[in-house]
């Protein structure tokens, strides 16, 4: 076992780079700031339509316009397919020494 | 006698002459102001958390982004006299040039 993690470069990794899945901890951080541009915008359009200055107003406007941008933005990754990404994944040693255990206990 | 370090504009937005409890024009971009700030802290953590690479990148143009309006929301504020700056005294900027630039012995690149 050990020989053949050794023979296989640095290069070679089974998965070269974090594949286009949704973590948990991405799913975590997406719903916190989903959550933070959904108050923003609602606010900035309230405060657009209480001010008096036109300048203000056109400010506080495309403020607002562009958290709902990025509010579609960040929603559009909550419709990530995990499953098909996740079944394009190579078993990695860690994983396969993980379940060997449990053949030999049955 | 007014500040000779001061740098601001007149007041030239329409704020009320009494100030109530009522939120004005200044209250409202002051507020915008502040909600880009904590947007720009927070997805910080949110790209330096991110796991791969398109996720990474559209968190960093919403930081790009978010951290501009923020750029914008100040300069109104400056424009319309809500927001002023001071320069620094000549010698304070002096005697900071004299204790830092001595620090070049402790420089490892030459």
């Amino acid at each position: 076992m050990p020989s053949i993690l050794s023979s296989k470069p640095f290069t070679q990794a089974p998965i070269p780079e974090p594949p286009k899945v949704i973590t948990t901890k991405d799913l975590s951080y997406l719903k916190d700031a989903l959550s933070w541009e959904l108050i923003a915008f609602k606010k900035l359009h309230a405060f657009a339509q209480q001010a008096t200055d036109p300048q203000v107003k056109q400010c506080l406007e495309q403020q607002g316009q562009m958290h709902q941008r990025h509010y579609q933005k960040l929603l559009s990754h909550l419709q990530n397919n995990n499953t098909a990404v996740m079944a394009t994944i190579p078993q990695t040693q860690s994983q396969q020494q993980q379940s060997q255990p449990q053949h030999q206990m049955q | 006698m007014p500040n000779q370090n001061q740098i601001a504009n007149p007041q030239s937005g329409q704020l009320p002459q009494v100030k109530g409890p009522q939120m004005n024009d200044r209250d409202y971009l002051n507020d915008c102001l502040a909600t880009c700030k904590y947007l720009t802290d927070n997805f910080n953590i949110a790209v330096r958390e991110a796991s791969h690479q398109q996720l990474y990148d559209d968190m960093v143009q919403i930081l790009n982004e978010t951290h501009q309006s923020a750029r914008d929301a100040f300069n109104l504020m400056f424009q319309k006299g809500w927001y002023k700056l001071e320069a620094a005294e000549q010698q304070q900027l002096q005697q900071a040039y004299q204790q830092f630039s001595g620090y070049s012995t402790q420089f490892p690149y030459h």
